[in-house]
C-alpha cells in the first residue's frame, strides 16, 4: 500500500472517529435531568438570616424529599419523620436543561400562626447533587417587599439518596 | 296551641325534606367552604417580569381531598390541554394553592402561588391574590428571583 492511500486511509478513520465521539457527546448533552427519586436537602442562612425580616423561621432542618413523575404530573413530598409520621408537606416541581424549580405548601398545624409556601430554585451540579436558594413567602403582609408579603431566602444543598421508583416515570 | 305544633311539625319536615334534596344533588353541604372538587380559575398577571402588560390564563384545577391531611394535590390543565401539579391547603375559608406554570417553553416560566378565600358556600373564590415568582434572577428582590402580584377568581364546576 503506498504512503498516499496510507495517508487517506488513516484519515478516513480519523474522520469516523471524530464523528462518532462527537455524536456520543451530543447525546450525553441532551439526556434530560431529573428531580424523580429521593433527596437530603441541607439548607443554610444566607447572610446570616435566621428569620423572615417579620421574625418567622422554618429553622435548618436536613429534609428527606421524594420527587415523583407520573406522565405530565410531577409530584415531591418532604417526609418529616422527625416531627411526626403525617407530616407530609406536598409540593410540585420542574426541570428546565440543568436547573429546575419546586413549590411547596408549608406544613402549619397550628392555625394560628402564619403559614406559607416555598419556591426551590436551583440547579443540577450532577445528576445526584443539587444546590440553589429556597425563598418562603409568608401569609403576612410586608408592604416592603415586591411581592407584598413576607419574604424569607436561603440556600440549600442536596445529595440524591435513592433513583426513582421503580414503575414511575424517569 | 296544636296549630302552632302542626306549624312547627311542617317546618321541621319542609328543612329535612331541603337537607335531603341538597345531600342527593350532590353538592358538599358539610364541606361548603372546602376547596376539593373540579374548578375554574381566572387568573390575571403580568406577561413576564417588569411587564405592564397583564394577561388572563383560564385554568381548569381538579382539587383532591386532604383525606385528613393538612395538604392535598391539585392538577391544572390550561386551555392548550397542558396539565401540572400543585398543592394546596386551607384553614377555614382562607385557601392556598401552590403550582409551577404550565409553560411552552418560549416564553417566560413561573412558580405561582394563589392566596384567596372559599365563599359563597364554596361555590366562588373572589378578588385572589396571586404571587409570580418569575425564573429571572434578581438579587434586589429578597426573593432573589423577579416577583409581579396578580389576581384570580374561582368558579366550582363540580
Amino acid at each position: 500500500m503506498s504512503r498516499s492511500v496510507r495517508f487517506v486511509a488513516l484519515l478516513a478513520i480519523l474522520s469516523c472517529v471524530t464523528q462518532a465521539s462527537g455524536g456520543r457527546s451530543t447525546a450525553v448533552v441532551q439526556e434530560e435531568r431529573t428531580l424523580a427519586g429521593e433527596w437530603i436537602v441541607r439548607s443554610t442562612p444566607i447572610d446570616g438570616k435566621l428569620t423572615s425580616p417579620k421574625g418567622i423561621t422554618l429553622g435548618f432542618p436536613d429534609r428527606d424529599m421524594v420527587f415523583e413523575q407520573q406522565g405530565d404530573l410531577r409530584t415531591g413530598v418532604v417526609l418529616r419523620e422527625d416531627v411526626g409520621q403525617d407530616v407530609r408537606p406536598l409540593g410540585t416541581w420542574r426541570v428546565m436543561g440543568d436547573e429546575f424549580s419546586t413549590a411547596f405548601q408549608l406544613w402549619c398545624p397550628d392555625t394560628n400562626g402564619p403559614c406559607g409556601s416555598i419556591v426551590m430554585r436551583g440547579k443540577f451540579v450532577r445528576d445526584d447533587k443539587i444546590n440553589g436558594t429556597m425563598t418562603a413567602f409568608f401569609d403576612v403582609d410586608d408592604p416592603s417587599t415586591p411581592s407584598g408579603f413576607d419574604t424569607w431566602t436561603f440556600s440549600f444543598a442536596g445529595n440524591r439518596v435513592a433513583p426513582a421508583a421503580t414503575g414511575g416515570a424517569k | 296551641m296544636i296549630s302552632r305544633a302542626k306549624h312547627s311539625f311542617r317546618l321541621a319536615v319542609l328543612m329535612l325534606l331541603a337537607a335531603a334534596t341538597l345531600l342527593m344533588s350532590g353538592i358538599p353541604v358539610s364541606a361548603a367552604a372546602k376547596l376539593a372538587g373540579q374548578w375554574m380559575l381566572t387568573i390575571n398577571i403580568p406577561e413576564g417580569p417588569n411587564s405592564s402588560t397583564n394577561r388572563t390564563l383560564v385554568l381548569n384545577m381538579a382539587v383532591s381531598p386532604r383525606n385528613g391531611s393538612l395538604h392535598g394535590r391539585v392538577a391544572i390543565t390550561d386551555e392548550a390541554g397542558r396539565t401540572v401539579s400543585g398543592a394546596w391547603r386551607q384553614v377555614g375559608k382562607r385557601a392556598s394553592i401552590a403550582f409551577e406554570m404550565p409553560c411552552p417553553g418560549d416564553v417566560p416560566c413561573a412558580s405561582v402561588i394563589l392566596l384567596g378565600k372559599v365563599k359563597g358556600g364554596g361555590f366562588v373564590i373572589k378578588n385572589g391574590t396571586v404571587i409570580v415568582m418569575w425564573d429571572t434572577p434578581n438579587d434586589r428582590n429578597p426573593a432573589l428571583y423577579d416577583t409581579s402580584n396578580g389576581s384570580f377568581r374561582g368558579d366550582r364546576l363540580q
